[in-house]
């Protein structure tokens, strides 16, 4: 009856956190470019509109992906795993839901930036052969825990490939 | 059988020949030296002498590069400055193939591909030539572990293996309607029957006079010349490729030889096989003729051939059943589909296709307004096609396999296996959610890291069918 109900665990709620600040360091790309573009306006005098126009554009950006999307995501965002399989769901605008079979499990992966060490999360990324997928944001000992968990459960002998 | 053997000498040429073909980009900065103020004599002379290191380097290598077989083991030993010492175990041999170049047919030489399980192509062996008996008997060697497949011998073909293998006549009827030549016919037929519809008429009557004063037959003439060059063209390359194509299914195993100068030999274990594919190409389907091809996962097929592999270049629609049957009956055929995609996605399907050629007729009814008719007939074609896609798409779902009707531009039906597919995804955006519709993902391996199989809008309840199939858990 899988894939009928979306998956029950959510991700760690500092997630939004973790988005957040990621998205705000991104956001100095735009402020850079707002800067070059008045730099250039003043010395080769063309017009500060370009400049203005690109305030608005980024302002909006900034506003989108720092303070709404992460919640967004976050809400979105859930996984299961069971037994024999791994089931995730993510997406704002289009909702997807993957099953990954325990069976066809190449390897698990837990990782870790700079930006979720500060919030004590790591991400977990299980490998297929032919595909990846990634839960993003989990409580270090969880993704840990969780990551020893697929790999055990993984290790059920592999009919080729 | 343990003491160390040499490839036979002829095995010098291909090493030569292959680092040259690697010098060749090295060469071009001397030649481009020499082209300018540098002497031509001393360009000469440079050449001359890698090629004489050349020529030693291969020699030494071929000194050697040394096999032998220990008990279970495979052992090669090679390396001029850098020695290596490989062994390779029977059991991880996963498929051993003899392959014939022109120069192996001269000196009657075969080469023999030795592939091990897994992605890492340089674990595989290969021995560039040896003698055809010697080749055998190392296949036999190897091999002789897992199956008796002693037949690769051409003389003893057992006559209790399914084997199939192509006439000529198919294979002139499969050259002639390839999907190259497909290109081109379309293409010819567009400029030559159709230019007068839709060029502007001034434009049209200024080139005909044009090609009017060249001599117009001499032009016509010309260009059937170059259309039947180019058709005779596709159906050599298909005649030499596939020339004496054979399949023969042993017990755990398919086997292909084909080519008619180059003899190619091929062993996909059916394990190792993802998903079959019975492909009708735009050409083929109103003829009734279809190609069958399977995806295979890991090893050295046929790297300049994409990823499927063929398992048989031509068939009649009416044989496929009969030929899947007896060549791969773990896979189910049954032609009962039922439609995928519900009416009310007929839209996303359309506005799919037509989306870009729509912006192409705005754009050129704006700027040159005279060409206008020709986005219109494209735009005709892509709603055609997004239809024709609604259409085709459909599925039949059975215990352990699901068999999807898919088309791009040619149809294509697709047999899988739940436990081929690596990970099964759908997704909906929220106006499908209004719907109940909802677009699926299948992957499965293949050579190159992966197929994805997308099928856009299908009836939620479906989805959900195909959901609770692949999944295991209950």
């Amino acid at each position: 009856m899988y894939m009928r109900q979306p998956p029950s665990e959510r991700i760690a709620k500092d997630a939004i956190k973790a988005w957040k600040l990621t998205a705000s360091l991104w956001s100095c790309i735009p402020i850079l470019i707002v800067i070059a573009l008045f730099v250039l306006a003043y010395l080769f005098d063309f017009s500060y509109w370009y400049g203005t126009i690109f305030i608005a554009i980024s302002l909006i950006e900034v506003i989108l992906t720092v303070i709404f999307i992460p919640k967004l995501r976050w809400n979105r965002w859930r996984y299961e795993v069971f037994d024999q399989e791994i089931y995730i769901q993510h997406g704002i605008l289009i909702v997807s839901r993957t099953l990954v079979p325990m069976i066809r499990v190449q390897h698990v992966d837990t990782k870790q930036g700079p930006i979720l060490k500060k919030y004590g999360l790591s991400s977990l990324t299980v490998s297929t052969a032919a595909t990846t997928h990634e839960i993003p944001a989990l409580l270090e000992e969880e993704a840990a825990a969780l990551r020893d968990r697929i790999s055990e459960l993984a290790r059920v002998e592999q009919d080729d490939v | 059988m343990s003491s160390p053997k040499r490839l036979h000498p002829v095995a010098i040429i291909f090493t030569v020949i292959k680092s040259l073909r690697q010098l060749i980009y090295a060469l071009f900065p001397i030649i481009i030296l020499a082209s300018s103020d540098f002497g031509l004599h001393y360009v000469v002379l440079i050449i001359s002498i890698i090629v004489v290191i050349f020529i030693g380097f291969s020699v030494l290598s071929w000194l050697r590069f040394t096999y032998r077989i220990e008990g279970d083991q495979l052992r090669i030993e090679k390396g001029v400055i850098v020695r290596q010492k490989r062994t390779i175990s029977k059991n991880r041999i996963q498929s051993i193939d003899l392959t014939q170049g022109i120069i192996h047919r001269i000196f009657g030489l075969t080469k023999v591909q030795i592939e091990t399980a897994g992605s890492d192509r340089s674990v595989d062996a290969g021995l560039s030539a040896v003698k055809l008996e010697e080749g055998q008997h190392l296949h036999n060697e190897l091999k002789s572990k897992y199956e008796n497949v002693e037949s690769v011998v051409e003389s003893d073909k057992q006559t209790n293996h399914a084997q199939h293998t192509i006439t000529v006549k198919r294979l002139l009827l499969a050259g002639s309607t390839s999907a190259s030549f497909g290109i081109v016919l379309s293409l010819f037929a567009l400029t030559f029957t159709e230019i007068e519809a839709f060029v502007p008429e001034s434009f049209y009557n200024r080139t005909t006079n044009l090609l009017l004063s060249q001599g117009i037959e001499l032009l016509i003439v010309l260009g059937i010349v170059l259309f039947i060059l180019l058709w005779m063209l596709g159906i050599l390359t298909m005649v030499v490729k596939y020339g004496k194509f054979t399949i023969t299914r042993y017990e755990n195993e398919l086997f292909i030889t084909r080519g008619l100068l180059e003899k190619k030999q091929m062993t996909i274990p059916i394990k190792r096989i993802q998903a079959v594919s019975i492909k009708e190409s735009l050409i083929r389907q109103p003829l009734g003729f279809a190609t069958i091809s399977v995806e295979i996962a890991g090893g050295e097929t046929e790297k300049q051939n994409a990823s499927e592999t063929l398992l048989f270049p031509l068939l009649r629609k009416t044989e496929v059943k009969g030929f899947l049957d007896e060549i791969l009956p773990e896979y189910e055929n049954n032609s009962t589909f039922r439609k995928l995609v519900p009416k009310r996605a007929l839209p996303y399907y359309l506005l799919r296709t037509s989306m870009i050629p729509l912006i192409g007729l705005i754009g050129i009814a704006i700027f040159m307004p005279e060409w206008v008719i020709l986005p219109i007939i494209l735009l005709g074609l892509s709603v055609i096609l997004g239809f024709v896609r609604y259409r085709t798409t459909s599925f039949n779902l059975s215990e352990n396999q699901l068999t999807l009707q898919l088309r791009m531009f040619s149809k294509e039906i697709v047999l899988l296996k739940s436990k081929r597919i690596q990970a099964l995804e759908r997704s909906q955006h929220f106006l499908h959610r209004k719907q109940n519709l909802g677009t699926m993902k299948l992957s499965i391996l293949n050579n190159f890291g992966g197929r994805h199989y997308n099928i856009n809008e299908l009836n939620e309840e479906d989805l959900d069918k195909i959901g609770d199939w692949y999944s295991t858990e209950t």
